[in-house]
């Protein structure tokens, strides 16, 4: 189980990779999204939301309405934000659940892929 | 683990139950429905075609049930791989997907294939120029793709709404313009006896197909029970459509007219002549846009999942930079195409093999849809099930054997003849399906995990080992020490 704590580091690692990521600039063109995570383990909520391009900080609880919503443990996240996950793999097994467009949701798998291959 | 559940609720955009149910009938409703609501006529009395529909509705009902139940339990894009594989071997589970995969490549192609030939009869141009009008409608397809655009929630309703509504609509207006009453309203059996009744039954199922593609919008429902509900009302208004559309071509349209390429433009030339003819020709073309949203988006998104988790080659999990899986959108375009250069090449009847290969393939995964059921009732008794089959045993059994054989009677059969061609195209996709599952998916697999085995150490920090983490929380015994190079077993899943 992790802790908020960990999740925010693991969070703040994978913003600075991102935004440092041309590619992933140009994959967020147009993206102005509200994201919710909710850890099933520890019931932990946070709000990412990303705009103009830039992944923004993460927030504790849920901040207004979401445009996508992922469940998943506290370990998955932790983990996905290291990099360390294949998270196509948590999905498909049903370990980790979305909730919103599947445009979104691609968006979103392009950014965890992003972390995971350091793309 | 059981999978932790939550729903779309508190989302900003979700979908209601109206965009559910005209999702659903939208993805059935494709241009292929004409032709093949044409075919169906061949095999039973015209005026009693609406017979036929109804027992393939009833059928059709039955797999309600199994997509409901299942997608309840697996409430996810990703269910049909869920469901499967759980109920079933990983490798068999993957050859019936790709196989079932290739009824969508059939469907853009022969809707490709038949807006094209649809234009090229009312523009009184040349019959080769099908294949370019099938070219520019499949471009387009591809490049709104490939540039992520989507037709929005209101246009593809708008879109079900008009094609439905117009085609039931000029159904019943040749219908009385035909100044001719129907003869035989309630004789199934009267021309072709009980072997063509079957096959039109067989046939008819395939006009309600595609309606549980909704079921790949289970993520973004307003409440779960949109789907299913949604997949029950689509059934019925495809179940009106379909059986006006049936028993008025088969009312007053000629065998010539009914085995051609557009019979639906004779249909709306029978109730309002050339002006009927353009009005069903745009509908044509409506009903194109819900097939080429829905197949390129789901066929491209499965396609891309499915390399993801290293089942297919990696190059189809890149992504553009507007995030589209590009490979599997290109691949589809110019698979698609090729398909329907066959189909012109051929000429005469071939689309009528599509017809046939589509019908026996729905009516195989339907059946695999009863066996899941079956299965998990078995294997996972006390899985949460938002929506439950009554008396499962007695239903699902009697849902495996009918659609078994609806399925083999529908490979056999082209036009109202015996053609083993469909069962010998099927019997191929499922062979390279198999092979392809049996013996490069386990190699793809291990390509991946030395891949993966050779990335760098772990990224993410170790934990204190003395099982306190910094802010004295206790730790798990999740990475105690710093971690040495990455495992990656045939998951894709890493370890220290």
């Amino acid at each position: 189980m992790a802790t908020d704590a960990e999740i925010f580091e693991a969070y703040g690692d994978w913003k600075s990779r991102g935004n440092a990521n041309p590619r992933l600039v140009r994959m967020l063109r147009g993206w102005d999204r509200s994201v919710h995570l909710v850890a099933s383990d520890t019931g932990s909520e946070f709000t990412l939301e990303v705009r103009a391009c830039v992944l923004g900080d993460l927030v504790s609880g849920r901040q207004g309405p979401a445009d996508l919503i992922v469940t998943a443990s506290s370990e998955d996240f932790a983990d996905l934000f290291w990099g360390d996950l294949n998270p196509s793999v948590k999905y498909q097994n049903g370990e980790i659940v979305l909730a919103g467009s599947s445009e979104d949701v691609m968006r979103l798998d392009a950014l965890s892929m992003v972390a995971f291959l350091d793309q | 683990m059981s999978a932790p559940q939550t729903g779309a609720a508190g989302l900003r955009r979700a979908m209601g139950f109206p965009a559910a149910v005209s999702t659903s009938t939208g993805l059935a409703f494709a241009a292929l429905e004409y032709l093949a609501a044409a075919g169906l006529v061949t095999y039973v009395a015209g005026d009693s075609a609406w017979i036929s529909l109804l027992v393939a509705g009833l059928l059709a009902l039955l797999a309600w049930g199994f997509f409901g139940e299942l997608n309840g339990m697996f409430p996810t894009a990703a269910a049909i791989r869920r469901y499967m594989s759980r109920a079933m071997d990983d490798r068999v589970a993957l050859a019936i997907t790709f196989t079932y995969l290739s009824t969508i490549v059939l469907v853009v192609a022969a809707d490709a294939f038949i807006v094209g030939a649809a234009l090229t009869h009312v523009l009184r141009a040349p019959a080769w120029l099908t294949a370019l009008w099938t070219a520019v409608l499949l471009g387009v397809a591809v490049i709104s793709n490939l540039r992520g655009i989507k037709a929005a929630s209101w246009l593809q309703n708008s879109a079900t709404l008009v094609a439905v509504v117009a085609t039931t609509a000029v159904s019943v207006i040749a219908v009385v313009r035909s100044h001719v009453a129907l003869v035989t309203p309630f004789q199934p059996l009267g021309h072709h006896g009980p072997a063509g009744f079957l096959e039109s039954v067989a046939l008819g199922i395939f006009l309600y197909s595609a309606f549980e593609w909704v079921t790949t919008n289970a993520e973004e429902v307003r409440d779960p029970r949109h789907i299913h509900r949604g997949m029950f009302l689509a059934v019925l208004i495809l179940f009106v459509g379909c059986s006006a559309l049936a028993v008025a071509m088969g009312h007053v349209l000629t065998h010539g007219e009914l085995v051609s390429a557009y019979p639906q433009l004779y249909l709306g030339r029978a109730a309002w002549a050339a002006g009927g003819m353009w009005l069903m020709a745009g509908v044509t073309a409506v009903t194109a846009l819900n097939t080429f949203n829905g197949g390129f988006i789901t066929a491209s998104r499965f396609v891309y999942a499915t390399a993801r988790e290293g089942s297919l080659p990696p190059p189809l999990a890149r992504l553009n930079d507007r995030a589209v899986p590009w490979v599997p959108v290109v691949g589809l375009g110019v698979l698609s195409f090729l398909v329907s250069l066959v189909v012109l090449a051929v000429g005469g009847a071939a689309w009528q093999v599509l017809v046939a290969v589509g019908a026996a393939l729905e009516a195989m995964i339907y059946a695999v849809a009863a066996f899941c059921v079956l299965r998990l009732r078995r294997i996972l008794p006390d899985e949460h099930r938002p929506f439950r089959i009554r008396l499962v045993r007695p239903v699902a059994w009697a849902g495996l054997v009918l659609f078994s054989v609806m399925g083999l009677v529908a490979s056999v059969s082209v036009d109202n003849r015996f053609s083993p061609v469909p069962l010998g195209i099927i019997a191929v996709m499922g062979a390279v399906a198999t092979w392809y599952a049996l013996v490069e998916v386990p190699k793809l697999r291990a390509a991946e995990a030395a891949r993966m085995a050779a990335r760098p150490t772990r990224r993410r920090p170790a934990r204190p080992a003395a099982g306190l983490l910094d802010d004295g929380s206790p730790g798990s015994a999740a990475s105690p020490v710093r971690p040495g190079p990455r495992e990656v077993d045939a998951d894709g899943e890493t370890s220290s």
